[in-house]
């Protein structure tokens, strides 16, 4: 007798669906923050330069 | 600083070819468990989250025993980018491990040994940032948030432990199954690769987000002291 498995395929898309989720959240969140921490430091440098003319 | 090196691109690349060949395996390679069904192809990149998440942790504990040896403050930067990523992706385990708990235990969630203690380890770290956030001399947070980071580490052998020191319904992947477990299966052939190439995948995924947020904590404090600096 062979065994029918239950269906729990929603489940799988599921979880799945959260690991992509949440992995490209992260992944923006850091892209974010490395774009803003670049735009802040060109700024400060450019203040620094003339500061110091 | 602003280029990015060679090797990180590199694992950049690999990381992206090996999820999806990872992706692959556990859905389509690895066959359907037949008393669980697909739900159970959730536990390879259930575990290997797990695993990268404990690696983290540790990885910030062993850093933070640097910062308190050295008080260089590469060490925090090191220490914070590790929790962070730990965090997300320890968060991604039991979010995973809850959505296969539900049709195998017929409950989303159970305080049993295992999800316990991993709920708490990921309420520790949350906290971690609360108490930086609370600081504001650089020094004095650095060493708090070291220590911290030492005590916490604690909680994930015991996290790691639980599910062979207690009577749990958690199953048991490597070493001897309780008999109180609901859910556990034999892996075969096909399921190894699967899992163990999922396992590798996600090593190297930490890798690579670990340096990246090396680096970007790293420019964060470049701006700070800039900041400093121009207000003088």
């Amino acid at each position: 007798m062979s065994i029918i498995p239950p269906e729990t395929t929603n489940y799988m898309i599921a979880g799945y669906a959260v690991f992509f989720g949440v992995f490209i959240i992260f992944i923006t969140s850091m892209a974010v923050r490395w774009s803003n921490l670049k735009r802040d430091l060109q700024a400060l440098e450019e203040i620094e330069k003339e500061k110091k003319s | 600083m602003n280029k990015k090196p060679v090797v990180l691109l590199v694992l950049d690349i690999l990381s992206l070819v090996f999820l999806a060949v990872a992706a692959y395996l556990a859905l389509s390679f690895a066959p359907m468990e037949v008393n669980m069904g697909n739900v159970q192809k959730v536990f390879y990149f259930h575990v290997a989250n797990a695993w990268v998440g404990m690696l983290g942790f540790i990885a910030a504990g062993v850093a933070g025993i640097a910062y308190l040896r050295s008080q260089d403050p590469k060490w925090d930067i090191v220490e914070v980018a590790a929790v962070e990523i730990s965090l997300v992706f320890f968060l991604i385990a039991i979010v995973l491990g809850s959505i296969w708990a539900k049709p195998v235990w017929n409950t989303w969630w159970t305080w049993e040994p295992r999800l316990t203690t991993a709920a708490i380890t990921e309420m520790i770290y949350l906290a971690y940032f609360m108490l930086r956030g609370g600081i504001e001399d650089p020094n004095r947070r650095g060493r708090f948030s070291a220590v911290y980071t030492l005590v916490g580490a604690v909680s994930v052998p015991i996290t790691f432990m639980a599910i062979r020191l207690f009577r749990t319904i958690h199953p048991v992947v490597i070493g001897s199954q309780t008999s109180q477990a609901q859910g556990g299966f034999n892996m075969s052939p096909d399921m190894k690769v699967a899992f163990f190439f999922s396992l590798f995948t996600f090593t190297v995924i930490f890798v690579d987000l670990f340096w990246h947020r090396i680096r970007l904590g790293i420019l964060a404090s470049k701006v700070e002291e800039l900041k400093l600096k121009v207000m003088e």
